[in-house]
């Protein structure tokens, strides 16, 4: 929030706060405003436990305890259309507890792939126009859509390409600094970042360091709306792996897909929201022509992924539906999984370290039986 | 070997409605019916949520609601084999307990099924009905508020190999935005109205494709006109419930949720609530009280927790509590029937959908249940914070404070889950019950 403050203080603009997970931030960017996707804080819960029991993820309860404690107040309106019934409760807390903020919504449909889907979506981003409209009291024109689409498409296409470039070793980014660039695009001035972004993948192939050659490679999947905690993902990668790939919020999936630059922007809109479920499947919605466990292990192939690592926030019950399915496909295809619940206020990092320390032992283990059953390894 | 002792069981305090014995036999012949139908070649749908039975029984279709299937095996305490099977499977403990339960059944289908290639074969026990459940031959999902609804709904299918047809109907929430909002009004309510409208045509489009024949809209009007008259007669009666002491209670109500919810449409159910509504007039009349001894008047804000049904009943009777209304009892389940027209009956059903209690934002919500404890008089509301259920959960800390600060009155929460007994925390709730029928008391003393 300390970014938005400034940058309201410096361009005397509003600052329109979203929450995860299909809001597009184009639209409020077209409006003029700097859009920002609100974060889970570091604060533990105090003046949120006022408003949501504690078996919520903790998202929800870090947005509700920032809004109690009068942390958004930076936010001159929050925008948003998801459905998860977690978020649902959020929003309606976050309402009571900002009365002064316009708060709006609209909800997108989740379900995927009926006759309707698409010309519903387009309903509801024509919807949240309108309210955002009547908020700053002018239209949004045509022309500031397509523009701040052609902005945000060129920030996805740049962070697509460092991922690219991780998975070819061609740059030396931990999980956390992955994880810093993406986060760092919900919340700054896109063209700010798209500087700074470009700046790093023209930089990155500098004195690159040569990554262990026994790190395991690792695909991260989970968290569909808060970042997983850096600290973790230190200790994961201290572990002895390199993280390859991943379809995390704060990751691939926020940046996989762009929107159409030609046309309506609003058919664009509800296009893009479609294609995104198709591109990284969201347990979130539903869709019963695309599988997120043959995602998982077709991105892994493509990432040279030896494992994944499972990060499910706890109490996420889109991920709680969907992870027997994962499990059970990863199983069938003899790819190795390590499913970790993360939460808010602690963790138990050194019992965790312990799990994923055997998890990256097995792999290596595999590694030396497919070695044993080469021809190679059969002479050896 | 000395007998096992049996202790006499003490008289029931809680004085329940004769009339309501009758769902008993209601509900467990609907469940033998259920269990026939591949027997009897009836095609099987799954859904789960809004009540649209009653498009399916008008096709002939026999019609499986999850969340009355996990209820009932809660309800019984046989819900331990399916509960095991889903979590053998991967599903985890803080997952909606209906959707565990059930998806169990479906583990449990599959599994009995396919024994032969099944590492988990097994033969289930005899006193197993979990595996009982027929399978689906199609899965319609129409789920107001909650997302777990629609992604239990794909689970399942999942679960059957996408090898079943699925339909989905989507019931937008009603967030109350525009200055028109309110509750059935505002343009959002009609926009919302009309797209869910839309959504039922295609679903019976959808039915006619799994039946193969054209659907039977004059025996839907029929259905509809007596679930219309159910739906009056049973408000009828929980209006009389403002009586002094209660005739009836809440846990009256609950008992007669599955004949207004997903009993078969027939005049079966206009029979059992003229019974309820006579029975509960002579009462008033007489003045019998549901809880003898009524001292206090509560609201009970929660879903239901089929586990302790009878013995929540029993407890809140035994603290001379009568339980006169709640949210998931009053203000669900054909809550409308000045919306249905049995002619013409698709937009009225829709609207029903779309006022499932949980599906309106905090404002229209707050508002109902404040005039339901107002209507009711009572002196308090017992939250039940339903673990796995966070469409219940959302707005009870909201509620809570404007009972507090609108209405004056007291508050409480207990713990406990609609179908996972192992959340229920009794000590808990006897303490934090006490606690507040405490407050009550000095709140009257202090009155004079």
């Amino acid at each position: 929030m300390g970014y938005a403050r400034a940058w309201k203080a410096r361009t005397g603009r509003r600052v329109i706060g979203s929450f995860p997970m299909n809001f597009p931030s184009e639209m409020a960017h077209a409006a003029g405003a700097l859009p920002l996707i609100i974060q889970e804080a570091e604060d533990p819960i105090t003046a949120g436990h006022g408003l949501l029991f504690p078996f919520y993820c903790g998202f929800t309860r870090s947005a509700v305890d920032q809004a109690a404690k009068g942390d958004l107040a930076v936010l001159d309106a929050i925008m948003f259309g998801d459905h998860c019934v977690q978020l649902l409760g959020a929003a309606d807390a976050v309402r009571v507890a900002l009365p002064d903020t316009r708060v709006i919504f609209f909800q997108l449909i989740s379900s995927m792939c009926d006759p309707w889907t698409l010309g519903r979506s387009k309903e509801s981003f024509e919807k949240l126009r309108f309210e955002l409209e009547d908020f700053i009291g002018e239209p949004v024109r045509d022309d500031a859509m397509r523009a701040s689409i052609a902005l945000f498409n060129r920030g996805r296409q740049a962070m697509r390409e460092l991922y690219r470039m991780r998975v070819e070793g061609r740059v030396a980014l931990t999980a956390r600094e992955m994880q810093y660039v993406v986060k760092s695009s919900m919340v700054m001035d896109r063209a700010e970042h798209l500087e700074l972004v470009e700046a790093l993948v023209a930089s990155a192939s500098e004195n690159l360091p040569q990554p262990e050659k026994r790190a395991v490679r690792l695909h991260l999947s989970g968290h569909f709306c808060q970042a997983p905690k850096p600290e973790l993902l230190d200790m994961i990668e201290g572990c002895g792996a390199i993280v390859v790939g991943d379809d995390l919020y704060h990751g691939y999936r926020y940046i996989s897909t762009d929107v159409g630059e030609e046309g309506n922007p609003m058919d664009s809109l509800a296009r893009w929201y479609l294609d995104r479920n198709t591109g990284v499947p969201c347990p979130t919605r539903v869709q019963n022509d695309v599988d997120w466990d043959a995602f998982l292990l077709d991105a892994m192939r493509k990432e040279s992924a030896e494992g994944m690592i499972v990060l499910m926030a706890k109490f996420c019950e889109p991920h709680m539906y969907y992870y027997p399915e994962v499990k059970e496909a990863f199983e069938k295809a003899g790819m190795p999984h390590l499913l970790i619940e993360t939460e808010h206020e602690s963790m138990a990092l050194e019992h965790m370290r312990t799990r994923v320390e055997s998890f990256l032992e097995l792999i290596k283990r595999r590694r030396g039986v497919a070695r044993a059953n080469t021809p190679e390894g059969e002479v050896a | 070997m000395n007998a096992p002792v049996t202790l006499p069981k003490p008289p029931g305090a809680a004085n329940k409605l004769k009339s309501t014995r009758m769902a008993g036999k209601l509900v467990n012949d609907y469940w033998e019916m259920v269990w026939r139908a591949k027997e009897e070649g009836k095609l099987v749908c799954w859904y789960e949520g809004s009540s649209i039975n009653p498009f399916l029984e008008a096709a002939d279709i026999v019609w499986v609601h999850g969340e009355a299937y996990s209820a009932m095996l809660a309800a019984r305490h046989q819900e331990g084999p399916a509960q095991a099977a889903a979590e053998e499977r991967g599903y985890l403990r803080e997952l909606c307990s209906y959707a565990r339960t059930h998806l169990g059944c479906a583990v449990n289908n599959q599994r009995h099924r396919n024994g032969s290639d099944s590492a988990f074969a097994d033969v289930p026990a005899d006193e197993d009905i979990s595996a009982k459940l027929p399978p689906p031959d199609m899965i319609i999902s129409a789920y107001a508020y909650c997302s777990t609804g629609q992604q239990w709904d794909e689970m399942t299918s999942r679960l059957f190999g996408k090898k079943i047809p699925i339909f989905n109907v989507s019931i937008p929430w009603i967030w109350a935005s525009g200055k028109d909002a309110g509750y059935c009004r505002g343009q959002e309510w009609e926009e919302t109205s009309r797209y869910v409208a839309r959504q039922l045509e295609e679903m019976v489009k959808f039915i006619e494709e799994q039946t193969g024949k054209p659907y039977p809209w004059d025996r839907l009007r029929e259905l509809m006109g007596n679930v219309k008259k159910a739906s009056e007669l049973r408000l009828e009666a929980m209006d009389m419930c403002r009586a002094k002491p209660a005739p009836a209670t809440l846990f009256d109500w609950s008992v007669s949720i599955a004949p207004i919810n997903q009993l078969p449409c027939t005049t079966d159910i206009v029979d059992y609530f003229t019974n309820v509504r006579n029975e509960v007039a002579e009462r008033v009349r007489t003045g019998e009280a549901a809880v003898p001894k009524e001292k206090y008047r509560l609201f009970f804000d929660g879903i239901m927790n089929w586990n302790k049904l009878g013995w929540l009943a029993e407890k809140f009777a035994r603290y001379d509590a009568a339980v006169v209304a709640g949210r998931y009892t009053h203000m669900a389940f054909w809550q409308e029937p000045d919306l249905i027209d049995p002619n013409n009956p698709v937009m009225g059903m829709g609207q029903n959908y779309l006022i499932c209690p949980n599906n309106h934002s905090s404002p229209i919500l707050i508002d109902l249940i404040m005039g339901l404890c107002e209507k009711y008089e009572v002196d308090g509301i017992v939250f039940h914070a339903t673990r796995t259920c966070r469409a219940f959960t959302n707005p009870m800390f909201m509620i809570a404070q404007e009972a507090t600060s609108r209405l004056g009155i007291q508050t409480t929460m207990f713990e406990g889950d609609v179908a996972d007994e192992t959340f229920y925390k009794d000590e808990l709730l006897n303490t934090r019950v006490e606690a507040m029928l405490e407050a009550i008391d000095q709140k009257r003393l202090s009155a004079f």
